[in-house]
């Protein structure tokens, strides 16, 4: 065995090296698994928006898809499948109805599953079949128009198909048509036969691609420049568009909460390197004395440092997988659905973090030990270099990095860099005056708290320091804290249980007392008729709406297309208006898409109303809450302009799984009203929000407790001075009595003021991190000046007193002649 | 007697900054100690004998002047060939002991033998503690140890790669006078037994007269003390 690990396993022994073991095992583990996690989240999200598209990535087309492209899918190992929709008349015994068919390959969806029943309006089970050759699956609105009933034969072009099931849900159907229309989807195989697909008509061809992620990127890559007008390249993430923001804010989160994780672990390294190099320097000036050359103390610690970095990467790697195990186990008993397995090549983050903090944390320190002189046996107070910037300099700029590796990006450490110097600044500030101000007001130590204060003051430096790293982690949880309350208090209100989940459409005038009246006998909760009139804006002042974009996008941005406007006197629930007045006699449009257009009030509007032309400033401009799901409008008219044209009407209603039944039953009466169900997508929304509020409650309290530990470390590092204090007091015949106190009031004294500056410095990070990271509203925090300083002094006097029992306990002998 | 000269040294000099300016703590210094020769160096505290003591053994790099150990003129010297001409030749013994806390006494007296790489390092280290009457406290840490037997661990540590010259600042400062007799009587047995040459600074007049040798350290400088 050679010296270095006979050396190591005596360091080892002595507890010295465990300290650097744990806060390396601590940094690496809470690393590993909040990234760990934070993975897994996102795949389950990919993967939840995923059975919305049937597929991991689609590429839709106006053309039929070049076979290239397939071949290219087929290579790369991609699964595939295919789905072409149209619009076309299907025929039954005595009576026909125009439907929505998509005829799909054997493997469809990719993703996802259909929804189908056997009885008619059921609620469905869901299925990964797709219908066989010879058959077709019809929405239960579809065969209530056609009045079949499963068995019948019904036609398609010239095809013949039997109906086999009813048809709940599509999961490739957009948002926009879910499963309450005339909806029907057959087998791909026998779309050659219907002779429906003729040139020039309507069709819209999907190739649906599934597999790895760095395979899809490099197929994306290879398709992307291929595509021309009237094909899209789509992305889960475009069509969970609504629950993108959610997902955004709690991806954030869990990167602040990493990124903090980070700052706590450097701090942990550190201070355990710190304590390590403190109680071996005079070790390696004997052993130079002894004739250890600089070179051999270089290896020895060179090695010892790696076999640490090893077994602290393993193990830490095992105990943050195993963390990140048990919060997805805990979340999924919460939330009845899993997670998907975390990637195992996120592993190196975890690896690299220790990698680095090893670097940057560890080697300067430990540099500095080898060039301790010799000489120190001799002369004590001879001191070591003090390249202290330096070392300080290198930490810093190395938490910095890991930060930037850890979120990828600039802003959310920049942030939080300059925050921590502003603290640290601000704690040598406040901690010297107070101190200052302790010590003016004690003299003489006859009282614990004289004591207790004078020793603050006496250990001026180690304790700012002290002072800072206690600030810190609290600012961190306190920032925590309320990150976390404000998201998740957010998302409730976003998305109320009884949120409309269904909309009906093209309503005529002579409709709505009916089904005013059919709704009420439900009992179904419903909002008011918005009339809805079509029209286009064709000019913006002088210049043609296309000016208004003038660089190419795929999509036909919002005032190319044609637009649902209504009119109305009020200004409607969940609508608040930002400038102009509302009632004025002219246009009120949306304020995001006022932005995007560059519209603002006063400028003049054309629309083409079914041919006629109108021409109308904009008066006013208002915000529109979506969440309400409520119907809402880009585009709102004066009455006056809108009253004589025919208009349909809309409503936003909120239907029970008990009431689904009957009232879809109902609707079959009203052949031509559409019904669109987003049901699916809130319930998928509030699942979402409810597994993302629980992870960010785990997460935080994952971090909390290496806090806590970052808390403990500290305050042993001073320990050993501490404990010589009250074992010298004790000597000199005071009580331990007295000896408790004086720690007490010492380490109440830091936490109070840690919590006090804390407070201070997490107010001005969350104004920081809600105005440039969350996008939310800033909002002033009562809370966090009452419980920082309560949390300081309860937590670090706990810890203080709860790591200095010992002094209370042992001989005072015993410390005298251990120290 | 055929002497050999161990230590020579011309016209050394030594200066630190400190805080309030530079320091020339020894001034001139030109002396010869030879082989096997026992010599104790006295003077007030403050005077710079563990300055001196430092530099001879080549803990620290002098500002002029040169300081040979046999053919190692350390002042041209850098700190890695220092560190080996440590080992080769030179043992310590200290006031405050200086004892890894974290090593067992025999762990203690092994070091310098296992830093050469020597297999029987063990062995040695049973035997040497054992000379010093310490064979039953082997496995004791140091704060297990009385002040007495730390520092008979630390002179076998120091007698246990078979140095040339033993150096000792003020080995029996911090004892009782019992066991330092002790210990006195150890250095020298071994000095003795061992030829090893022994530079001591002491404050014990008593001490300093059982050495062949008195050199006196006064104001940066060294004059013999002549009885
Ligand atoms: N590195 C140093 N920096 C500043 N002053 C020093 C240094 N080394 C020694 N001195 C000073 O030089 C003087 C001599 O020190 P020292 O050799 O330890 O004296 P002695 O051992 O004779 O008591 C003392 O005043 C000491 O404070
Ligand atoms: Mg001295």
């Amino acid at each position: 065995m050679s010296f270095t690990f006979r050396l190591m396993l005596r360091d080892i022994r002595s507890g010295d090296l465990i300290t650097l073991l744990m806060a390396l095992i601590i940094s690496v583990s809470t690393v590993t698994s909040i990234g760990l996690f934070i993975d897994r989240l996102q795949l389950s999200f990919e993967q939840e928006s995923a059975n919305l598209l049937a597929a991991d990535r689609l590429i839709r087309s106006d053309e039929l898809i070049s076979d290239d492209w397939k071949l290219e899918a087929q290579n790369l190992s991609l699964e595939q499948a295919e789905r072409t929709s149209f619009t076309t008349m299907m025929f039954a015994k005595d009576s026909l109805q125009l439907s929505q068919i998509s005829a799909v390959s054997n493997n469809y969806p990719l993703r996802g599953a259909y929804l189908v029943d056997d009885t008619l309006f059921g609620t469905g089970q869901s299925t990964t079949d797709s219908p066989k050759q010879g058959e077709v699956w019809v929405s239960s609105r579809l065969a209530s128009l056609l009045n079949i009933d499963i068995g019948d034969e019904v036609e398609v072009g010239e095809a013949k198909l039997t109906v086999s099931r009813y048809l709940v849900r599509d999961p490739g159907s957009s948002t926009s048509a879910f499963a309450i229309s005339p909806r029907a989807v057959m087998n791909i195989e026998d779309l050659a036969a219907t002779n429906v697909i003729i040139p020039g008509s309507r069709v819209r061809y999907s190739l649906l691609l599934a597999g790895g992620r760095d395979t899809l990127a490099e197929y994306e890559a290879w398709v992307k420049p291929q595509l021309e007008d009237g094909q899209r390249w789509q992305t889960p993430a475009q069509r969970g568009e609504r629950i993108g923001d959610t997902i955004g804010r709690a991806e954030s989160f869990l990167l602040l909460a990493g990124t903090l994780a980070v700052v706590m672990s450097g701090v942990a390294m550190a201070l355990a390197s710190a304590r390590f190099v403190k109680r071996h320097l005079m070790q390696v000036a004997i052993l130079k004395t002894l004739g250890a050359t600089p070179k051999l103390l270089t290896r020895v610690f060179a090695q010892q440092l790696f076999a640490l970095l090893i077994v602290g990467a393993l193990i830490g790697l095992g105990i943050g997988w195993g963390i990140q195990e048990i919060i997805a186990s805990l979340l999924s008993s919460l939330v009845s659905s899993s997670l998907p397995e975390p990637s195992v090549d996120r592993l190196w983050l975890g690896a690299a973090t220790g990698f680095i903090s090893m670097l940057v944390f560890c080697l300067p320190l430990m540099m500095r030990l080898i060039k301790i002189s010799p000489l120190s046996v001799l002369q004590p107070n001879a001191k070591i270099e003090q390249n202290t910037v330096f070392v300080y300099l290198i930490g810093f700029v190395g938490m910095y990095g890991l930060m930037c590796l850890y979120t990828n990006g600039f802003l959310l450490p920049s942030i939080m860099t300059v925050v921590i110097a502003g603290i640290s600044l601000l704690v040598a500030g406040i901690g010297w005056l107070a101190f200052r101000l302790g010590r003016s007001l004690t003299s003489g130590a006859t009282s614990g708290w004289q004591i207790g204060l004078a020793s603050l003051y006496r250990r001026l430096v180690p304790n700012l320091f002290q002072l800072l790293v206690f600030t810190l982690i609290i600012m961190l949880t306190l920032i925590l804290i309320g990150i976390k309350s404000s998201l998740i208090a957010d998302w409730q209100q976003q998305l109320p249980e009884d949120a409309p989940n269904h909309y009906l459409f093209n309503v005529q005038a002579s409709q709505i007392e009916q089904i005013n009246d059919e709704t009420t006998k439900l009992n179904i909760q419903k909002s008011d008729w918005f009339p809805m009139v079509r029209g286009r804006v064709t000019a913006v002042n002088e210049d043609t709406v296309q000016d208004l974009y003038p660089e190419e996008r795929g999509e036909p941005e919002l005032f190319e297309r044609e637009l649902n406007l209504t009119w109305s006197d009020t200004i409607g629930e969940g609508n608040e208006l930002v400038s102009g007045d509302f009632s004025a006699e002219g246009l009120s449009v949306e304020q995001e898409s006022a932005k995007e257009a560059k519209l603002s009030l006063g400028d003049e509007l054309t629309i083409n109303i079914g041919g006629n032309i109108v021409t109308l400033p904009i008066t006013s401009i208002r915000t529109v809450d979506w969440g309400s799901m409520q119907p809402n409008f880009y585009l709102i008219l004066p009455k006056s302009v809108l009253e004589d044209y025919p208009a349909n009407f809309v409503s936003s209603l909120f239907i029970s799984d008990d009431s689904a039944q009957p009232f879809y039953r109902v609707m079959s009466k009203f052949p031509t009203v559409s019904i669109l169900n987003v049901g699916d997508i809130l319930k998928q929304i509030q699942t979402i929000i409810g597994q993302l509020s629980q992870a960010i409650q785990l997460v935080l309290l994952c971090i909390l407790s290496a806090g806590a530990l970052v808390l403990l470390a500290s305050v042993r590092s001073t320990l050993e001075e501490r404990l010589e204090e009250g074992a010298l007091l004790r000597v000199l015949g005071a009580k331990s009595s007295l000896v408790r106190q004086a720690l007490f009031v010492e380490f109440g004294a830091l936490g109070f003021f840690s919590g006090l500056i804390a407070a201070i410095g997490a107010e001005g990070c969350l104004y920081g991190l809600q105005v440039f990271i969350f996008n939310t509203e800033p909002s002033f925090h009562l809370s966090l000046w009452l419980f920082g300083p309560l949390i300081g002094v309860c937590v670090i006097s706990t810890i203080g007193i709860f790591a200095s029992r010992t002094v209370l306990k042992v001989p005072p002998m015993l410390l005298l002649r251990g120290l | 007697m055929a002497t050999n000269t161990a230590i020579r040294v011309r016209n050394l000099t030594h200066t630190v900054t400190s805080n309030t300016g530079d320091l020339t703590i020894l001034k001139g210094i030109n002396m010869e100690i030879n082989e096997s020769e026992s010599v104790a160096i006295v003077g007030s505290s403050g005077s710079g004998k563990s300055t001196l003591l430092g530099l001879l053994a080549g803990l620290d790099v002098n500002t002029s002047g040169d300081i040979f150990l046999y053919d190692h003129n350390f002042s041209s010297q850098n700190e890695e060939q220092r560190a080996l001409a440590r080992g080769e030749y030179v043992g310590f013994v200290f006031q405050s002991f200086h004892l890894l806390p974290s090593l067992q006494a025999i762990e203690n007296v092994m070091l310098p033998a296992e830093l050469k790489g020597d297999k029987d390092a063990r062995k040695k280290a049973e035997a040497l503690l054992d000379k010093v009457g310490l064979s039953h406290r082997l496995t004791h840490y140091p704060n297990q140890l009385s002040g007495g037997e730390q520092q008979r661990v630390a002179i076998a540590r120091a007698f246990a790669s078979q140095p040339k010259i033993l150096f000792a600042d003020e080995p029996t400062g911090n004892l009782d006078e019992e066991n330092g007799n002790l210990i006195i009587k150890l250095l020298f047995d071994l000095n003795k037994s061992q030829g090893t040459t022994l530079v001591m600074v002491t404050h014990d007049n008593e001490l300093a007269k059982m050495c062949d040798r008195q050199l006196v350290m006064s104001a940066g400088q060294l004059t013999e003390k002549t009885l």
